[in-house]
């Protein structure tokens, strides 16, 4: 679980680095294709949140599962 | 079938992301340069068209420079070079229409194939003359074509990223009925003080407050690609920005008491005081004063040419899918609250 989570961020981290020290080349690129790009960088950032959503909920789950655990 | 709402909004969401990206733009105009003339001259002017096939049909191919709601000229050649680029040759007449020194004018090009297609202030004409007279300006439009296939508008400026409204504003419109739900259970509990309504409003603010900052974030990076930085300040992004911290004080205000009751309580009105404020903060505000937001300020609504009926198809489907699925991710999050909440009575009664 730990895991997974420093790999997402990790990962988010070295995108940002790389969008910030790029930032004229990622600027050519968003805008090339009649900016197309921009829409699937929504829908990507539309995806993580969900994927974030979905972590959120299943530490809940686990907390009670461990609390199931120790009483039951 | 009782989960027929959860397969209808994932239907609508597949459907909204296939054909808000497999759906064409229109063919549009994507620039025009040199953007500098004067009067009495003779002017051509370099054309590049998106999505255009200007090689298919030369000899149907007219173009104007529009001056006004009133003033045109006519094109007296048009040379195509290819698919995408047209040289377009003007004699712009010896005065301006109008008393101003500089006016802009648009460029019109209409074919059979490709429609019309415009592009706004692509140059600006110097009246070398001073005089004024409407000599050699008549408004020849006539007979304009219209693209035969289904298409999104093309918009100088939004390009492609017009298909962020399939994804964008959902967000926002799936929020608004999302705190709506949640503000209605927290009527409910103060009605019944049963905790089961108070646990189905905490669950549905989360997931408002989840689609919330999702459309702060992606109307960032909307807004870098059009209106050239992440944050302008421009007031709907600071009033939705004010929002969703009224809806983290809810969060924090919930779980800062001991009692459980107490706080379902207090959460409770406090949320239905939030839900109050948000028409405020995203709709009446941003309309006192100037924003880049269409349909706020001094800007006009999205409709007419920015939301035709080929967007509306996808849009309205978008904002159904996107809020059952918001409210599918709700019922799962008050379930596992609800699970907590039986095995807690549990070991109290043992």
């Amino acid at each position: 679980m730990k895991e997974i989570i420093s790999c997402i961020f990790t990962f988010l981290f070295l995108l940002t680095q790389n969008l910030l020290f790029a930032q004229s080349s990622h600027d050519q690129f968003m805008r090339s294709n009649g900016k197309i790009y921009v829409v699937i960088g929504v829908l990507i950032s539309i995806f993580i949140g969900l994927v974030l959503f979905m972590i959120f909920m299943e530490r809940r789950l686990k907390k009670l599962e461990k609390e199931l655990n120790e009483n039951g | 079938m009782k989960h027929w709402w959860k397969i209808l909004g994932i239907f609508l969401m597949i459907y909204s992301i296939v054909a808000g990206i497999g759906i064409p733009l229109k063919p549009g105009i994507y620039d025009a340069s040199p953007s500098k003339a004067n009067t009495g001259e003779q002017f051509t002017m370099n054309a590049v068209g998106y999505l255009t096939q200007f090689d298919k049909t030369p000899d149907d191919l007219r173009a104007w420079l529009k001056v006004g709601n009133d003033f045109a000229i006519a094109a007296n050649s048009i040379g195509v070079k290819n698919e995408s680029t047209l040289n377009v040759s003007f004699q712009i007449p010896n005065n301006l229409p109008t008393k101003d020194r500089v006016v802009d004018a648009s460029l019109i090009i209409d074919s059979k194939k490709n429609g019309y297609a415009i592009f706004p202030s692509a140059v600006f004409i110097t009246n070398t003359t001073q005089q004024t007279s409407p000599e050699g300006w008549n408004n020849s439009i006539a007979d304009m074509h219209e693209f035969k296939s289904m298409a999104f508008p093309y918009r100088n400026i939004l390009q492609e990223t017009i298909r962020n409204l399939f994804y964008h504003v959902p967000l926002w419109f799936g929020m608004m009925i999302i705190f709506l739900i949640s503000a209605i259970n927290s009527g409910r509990f103060l009605m019944t003080k049963n905790q089961k309504f108070d646990h189905k409003a905490s669950a549905y603010a989360s997931v408002g407050t989840l689609f919330g900052i999702l459309g702060l974030v992606t109307g960032a990076i909307w807004a870098k690609h059009t209106w050239g930085a992440y944050w302008s300040w421009d007031i709907k992004q600071n009033m939705s920005a004010i929002a969703m911290l009224v809806y983290l004080a809810y969060f924090v205000l919930r779980n800062s008491f001991e009692e459980s009751e107490q706080s379902a309580r207090i959460g409770a009105v406090y949320n239905i005081f939030a839900f109050v404020t948000l028409p405020m903060l995203l709709f009446v505000i941003p309309r006192l004063t100037d924003s880049l937001h269409p349909g706020n300020g001094g800007n006009p609504g999205f409709g007419g040419e920015d939301l035709d009926n080929n967007m509306r198809m996808v849009f309205y489907p978008a904002i159904i899918g996107f809020t059952l699925f918001g409210a599918w991710m709700a019922t799962i999050l008050y379930r596992i609250e609800d699970v907590k909440q039986r095995i807690e009575d549990r070991a109290f009664y043992e």
